[in-house]
């Protein structure tokens, strides 16, 4: 039970109060470009998913025995990509090998769901709060979670957005910053606070 | 007579492709961590050192390999750049460099090294990518500057830490706001774009008109 209270608090911390695009802005992008299409959003959750809470478990172990040494956070980045890389590879091959009407379709934009910023973000974050391997594990969930979020209400408002009502300045990219620079207001209002770095 | 294609220097990067305003690429840093103008130098300078050295160094790999093993060099070698940038960073700006670190650490797999160099930098000769990458870079560090003066203007009321007055608007340091002003930024660049072909496609046809009457 303690291990799902664990868990489950991480991911909310991880979804509500340190979310990756409205507080972090990690994957700007990557979030506008997934939010457009319906199967790019399940995609790219699964992917950010899957790829935040395994690396997560990974990166606990190896967070505890770099982290006392002086210059141990230098080497966090090469550590991190190595262990994103693996798994890159692994998912493709594994795709490549199960599923290859599923890796037909994914692989032209895998990378991308990969390697970006709300992916080796949260490693970084759990490096900085994460206390257990649970609690690694529930902020990694919650990140994916957090992206699902942040995709679909960014999707919900993409047609209206992008419509003739908007002018023409500032449709589509602009626009959509603006609307999430709106809702990031509504969630420094629901935590009461803003994430200093 | 040489047969060598030349590439004229282009300043796209600047303004009418800045990677922020234009493509939304490495917005993270500018909205969230760029709250004043002397982040805005170190971040600028992280992205600058990192994206620059890596982008050089990884034009060697050869484009035999295939993309996803490249990409994932393209990503390596940028966290190795990052040692040296890091510790660089650290002497000259200690304070800074290690309140903005999260946002220095997550360069390493910026889309300008990762996606950029794959569309563009590696399809132009060595010496003409040098130059372009570089216009990029520079398109960034001047949004970078732009949004950290006007937000610590508003926030602090000082200008690279100097007093110019009162702050006015606390609340400017937040993300959200980061989010306002880089989309008016990009909307305002849009605009000033969007008006100059509506004119240069509109003096040839007015010149046209004057000539047949």
């Amino acid at each position: 039970m303690e291990i799902i209270t664990a868990i489950i608090s991480a991911a909310m911390v991880s979804i509500f109060v340190q979310n990756a695009i409205f507080e972090r802005a990690f994957g700007s992008n990557v979030t506008i470009y997934a939010s457009r299409k319906e199967s790019h959003i399940s995609g790219f959750t699964i992917g950010i998913t899957a790829m935040t809470t395994v690396a997560s478990a990974i990166t606990y172990f190896l967070d505890s025995a770099l982290l006392p040494l002086e210059f141990g956070w230098l080497l966090m980045p090469v550590i991190y990509v190595a262990i994103i890389s693996i798994l890159y590879i692994s998912a493709l091959l594994f795709l490549w090998r199960l599923f290859p009407k599923v890796f037909a379709r994914v692989k032209k934009y895998a990378h991308l769901a990969i390697f970006n910023c709300t992916v080796i973000g949260a490693l970084f974050l759990n490096s900085n709060y994460g206390s257990d391997i649970w609690s690694y594990i529930g902020y990694g969930l919650g990140t994916g979670i957090g992206f699902f979020l942040a995709c679909l209400l960014l999707n919900i408002a993409h047609e209206k957005l992008d419509s003739d009502k908007i002018p023409k300045a500032f449709r589509g990219y602009p626009i959509m910053l603006v609307y999430i620079g709106v809702i990031s207001l509504a969630f420094y209002a629901l935590v009461g606070y803003t994430v200093d770095f | 007579m040489s047969g060598k294609k030349t590439y004229p220097i282009c300043f796209d990067g600047l303004f009418r492709q800045n990677i922020v305003l234009t493509s939304g690429l490495v917005t993270a840093p500018i909205i969230v961590a760029a709250t004043t103008a002397e982040r805005a130098a170190v971040l600028s300078l992280s992205f600058f050192m990192i994206s620059y050295l890596t982008i050089l160094i990884c034009r060697v790999i050869p484009r035999r390999l295939v993309y996803t093993v490249r990409i994932i060099l393209y990503a390596l070698v940028a966290s190795v750049v990052f040692i040296p940038t890091a510790l660089l960073l650290e002497l000259l700006f200690p304070e800074t460099a290690m309140s903005v670190m999260l946002y220095i650490e997550i360069i390493v797999v910026n889309s300008l090294v990762l996606a950029k160099t794959e569309s563009r930098f590696y399809l132009i000769p060595f010496s003409s990518m040098a130059i372009d990458s570089l216009v990029y870079i520079a398109g960034y560090a001047i949004v970078a500057f732009a949004v950290g003066i006007i937000r610590e203007l508003l926030t602090y009321g000082t200008l690279f830490g100097f007093y110019v007055g009162s702050a006015i608007m606390p609340a400017a340091k937040s993300p959200f706001f980061g989010f306002f002003l880089v989309g008016l930024f990009a909307a305002a660049c849009r605009a000033y774009y969007n008006r100059r072909r509506e004119r240069e496609t509109a003096e040839p046809e007015l010149i046209r008109k004057e000539a047949e009457e």
